[in-house]
């Protein structure tokens, strides 16, 4: 636990801060409805900075940040005035023309000079797990500054203003040089998420701007700190973790959302039968494809069997279930062997006596055949299922489709008229 | 498309160039005679002697590899009388290359192709399918033809785990780790690949390539001890690096590699494997974390403020790093950095 904290507190203050300053210009991005600006002032300025690298200018000096900016400010020009043609052309049809053609730029430049794809990646693709005080050290002052502009501003940079060009420059710039450090520190995935995702959740739940990025940097926070911990405790990439936890949040914003607009009674009168019809077209989904095609792949029978392996005993005969166990030990056990000779290669290289060509070449093979053994196990494992499900495709079929029917709202009382269970009263037959 | 043009078709690799310009100008020695005497007489007689000339030049066999490492090996091989282009460029990752079309035009113009093999280059096999549509020669450089090398038959490969079970376990390489020409003694056998098949394409330059190839080899025996001597300080030494590459300098040099950063190809590490990362590295006293130049430097960069240890950059291929401009100078170099490197480390 000291471990992950000490580990990931800065790249939660890092994200704070981004989260801080985007979560703003999200507000400001949805209602002008240039939701991908970031990308394509992302990629414009990575083409900057990688022609000034081309050009012999050192990766991390002031003439790359120069020609990145000045590239920067050339996309915030060119946008500015795309407001205008708005009317006939979609903005984001502009917006994602200039990404393509930066990216395409970009790509041209590299193969020119290949030891800039690596400076480009770096541009793109940030870590933020990898960022620390010297990071923060740049974004601080920098993202109080344009906050501190942006307030003083807001007036004339408010979206509803936009006829000023001006103004619309003086946004798409310091929302540029923005964009260009925080995708460097968290990569594009993560900085859209930061941008839009928090900023839809306040949109959501507020009217006003104040209101609105409360909430957001509330939910930006509470995702992050969730990502976090999940990248940490599931052993998962932290912006990938990230992403999908502030995807989860706008989801679940949006049932909450849905929810807050009805009375508790309606809100389960309705989800519940919701997830009832979603149970039946899952199994009847199901139940169509075991009886259709018994060989292929059925992802829900394959789950169950997965978390309850004792299921397959619904469908297997008993020699069909020492078979499948016992391919699954072989298979096991040809896996061990393979890693254990392995690791005495791998240990051999640095410990005890060098291992010859000949002896190399000799592990090398019986890996080969243990890992072709195993395909054989597994190979046998998926046969047996594969004929057991094809045996039992009537009946596995049937019982998904009789769970459907019981599952589904309204059909069981359908099906079995009201009162036929009760009992007749005395008499009643005549 | 002309010889020269064939040369100078990639201005940017830089390092292939500068083999290929001498060899150039020693074909235009060879041809200069003819030259004179074209100069001398009337225009016809200019035009057929100039034809000839560049006859001459056309004589080298024209070989593609599809890495620098493989083309410094061919040239070794081949010397003067061969013509090397490596279709990749250096510093650029051959796992993601992206063949041009000005490929297929190289490919129609050679005779004998190198690959690395076991699934590293498997873009070329495209590449060839696509070219012998227009280009029905190309088809004697397709697997299985005459002109095709495949430098790995015949090498011990390392790290064979988890063919043919599946993506989740964790290899990108069906058929073993594919760094094997980081094994110098390797080149013998990769060295032997490309004679075999220059022998039998221009069997009488045959002697001559067998000759150039036992000279470059003693060259290396020499250089591999030299090596062997400046890198035992770092026998048993616990090293780090950023993705597994370097297994067969691992084994020929006696280096401990006790992790890698990236497990996975193009995923970046989770906080958990850092962490257990940085606990292995105090534990271990980790003093070198290695990354070649192409390969992300943050990760390396943290892990290193975390523990004290020294980020080395290595050079994976030759010419990935301007120190590295052929086989020899590419070992020559890292052995120089790594030794550099652990004398810098105080102490631990």
């Amino acid at each position: 636990m000291m471990d992950a904290v000490a580990l990931l507190w800065l790249p939660f203050l890092v994200a704070l801060c981004l989260i801080g300053i985007h979560t703003y210009f999200g507000i400001q991005v949805l209602a002008r409805n240039v939701i991908f600006v970031d990308l394509a002032l992302a990629q414009i300025a990575a083409l900057g900075a990688t022609l000034a690298f081309m050009l012999g200018h050192p990766a991390q000096g002031a003439a790359t940040y120069a020609y990145s900016l000045a590239f920067t400010l050339l996309a915030a020009f060119i946008l500015a005035f795309t407001r205008a043609w708005s009317q006939r052309i979609p903005q984001e049809a502009l917006i994602g023309v200039i990404y393509v053609v930066a990216a395409a730029a970009a790509i041209l430049l590299i193969d020119r000079a290949p030891q800039g794809a690596e400076h480009l990646k770096q541009i793109l693709t940030g870590n933020i797990l990898t960022t620390g005080w010297h990071d923060l050290a740049v974004i601080v002052p920098l993202y109080l500054a344009i906050g501190i502009l942006h307030w003083l501003l807001r007036a004339r940079l408010a979206a509803q203003q936009g006829e000023t060009w001006l103004w619309e420059f003086v946004f798409y710039a310091s929302f540029g040089v923005v964009v260009t450090s925080s995708v460097a520190l968290a990569g594009v995935l993560l900085v859209f998420s930061f941008l839009i995702m928090p900023a839809a959740v306040g949109v959501l739940f507020a009217a006003t701007l104040p209101c609105q990025l409360a909430i957001g940097w509330i939910v930006g926070a509470l995702a992050s700190t969730a990502g976090l911990a999940a990248s940490y405790a599931a052993d998962l990439p932290t912006g990938a973790a990230m992403v999908c936890s502030f995807g989860a949040m706008l989801a679940l914003a949006g049932v909450v959302k849905w929810l807050a607009g009805q009375s508790t009674a309606d809100a389960t009168g309705r989800i519940v039968p919701a997830l009832r019809w979603c149970v039946v077209a899952l199994m009847a989904g199901s139940a169509i494809l075991v009886m259709a095609a018994p060989r292929a792949d059925h992802p829900l029978l394959d789950s169950i069997e997965a978390v309850f392996p004792q299921a397959r005993r619904i469908y297997f005969t008993r020699a069909e279930s020492d078979t499948y166990l016992d391919a699954e030990k072989y298979a096991e056990r040809y896996r061990r062997e393979a890693e254990q000779l392995n690791e005495r290669e791998t240990r051999s290289r640095a410990e005890g006596e060098t291992l010859d060509d000949l002896t190399v070449r000799r592990i090398s093979s019986f890996i080969r055949s243990y890992t072709e053994m195993r395909r054989g196990e597994e190979f046998v494992k998926r046969e047996v299922r594969a004929r057991a499900r094809e045996r039992t495709r009537w009946m596995l079929g049937g019982l998904m489709l009789v769970v459907a029917l019981a599952v589904a709202p309204g059909v069981l009382t359908r099906l079995v008229p009201a009162g036929s269970f009760r009992r007749s009263p005395p008499g009643g037959a005549a | 498309m002309s010889a020269s043009g064939w040369a100078t078709a990639r201005a940017s690799g830089a390092p292939c160039l500068r083999g290929m310009h001498r060899h150039e100008q020693g074909a235009g020695a060879r041809g200069a005679p003819c030259l004179r005497a074209a100069y001398c007489a009337p225009g016809v007689l200019a035009i057929l002697l100039a034809f000839a000339a560049s006859a001459v030049a056309q004589e080298k066999l024209r070989i593609l590899t599809t890495t620098t490492d493989l083309k410094s090996l061919a040239e070794a091989v081949g010397g003067d009388r061969v013509e090397v282009m490596s279709l990749v460029p250096p510093n650029l990752d051959p796992e993601e290359y992206q063949a041009k079309p000005q490929d297929v035009v190289r490919l129609k113009d050679a005779r004998v192709v190198v690959r690395v093999g076991l699934d590293f280059d498997l873009w070329l096999d495209r590449l060839l399918t696509q070219a012998t549509l227009t280009h029905a020669d190309v088809r004697n450089l397709r697997r299985g033809g005459p002109g095709h090398v495949d430098a790995s038959q015949a090498i011990a490969v390392l790290d064979q785990r988890g063919i043919a079970v599946g993506p989740s376990d964790g290899h990108a390489h069906a058929s073993g780790n594919p760094h094997y020409w980081l094994d110098p003694k390797n080149a013998e056998i990769i060295t032997g690949n490309i004679l075999e098949t220059l022998a039998r394409i221009d069997p009488a330059n045959g002697a001559y390539y067998e000759a150039n190839r036992l000279a470059f080899l003693a060259r290396l025996e020499a250089a591999l001890a030299d090596w062997s001597t400046a890198l035992a300080s770092l026998q048993g030494v616990p090293i780090v690096a950023y993705h597994n590459s370097w297994a067969y300098l691992a084994r020929r040099f006696r280096l401990n590699f006790i992790g890698f950063i990236e497990q996975k190809p193009g995923v970046a590490a989770s906080p958990a494997r850092l962490a257990e990362l940085i606990r292995i590295m105090g534990e271990r006293k980790v003093p070198i974390i290695v990354r070649q130049p192409h390969e992300p430097d943050r990760a390396a960069a943290f892990l290193a403020d975390k523990t004290g240890a020294a980020v080395v950059v290595l050079a994976g291929s030759v010419g990935a790093l301007p120190a590295a401009q052929d086989y020899l100078s590419l070992f020559a170099s890292n052995v120089a950095a790594l030794s550099a490197a652990l004398k810098a480390v105080p102490t631990r």
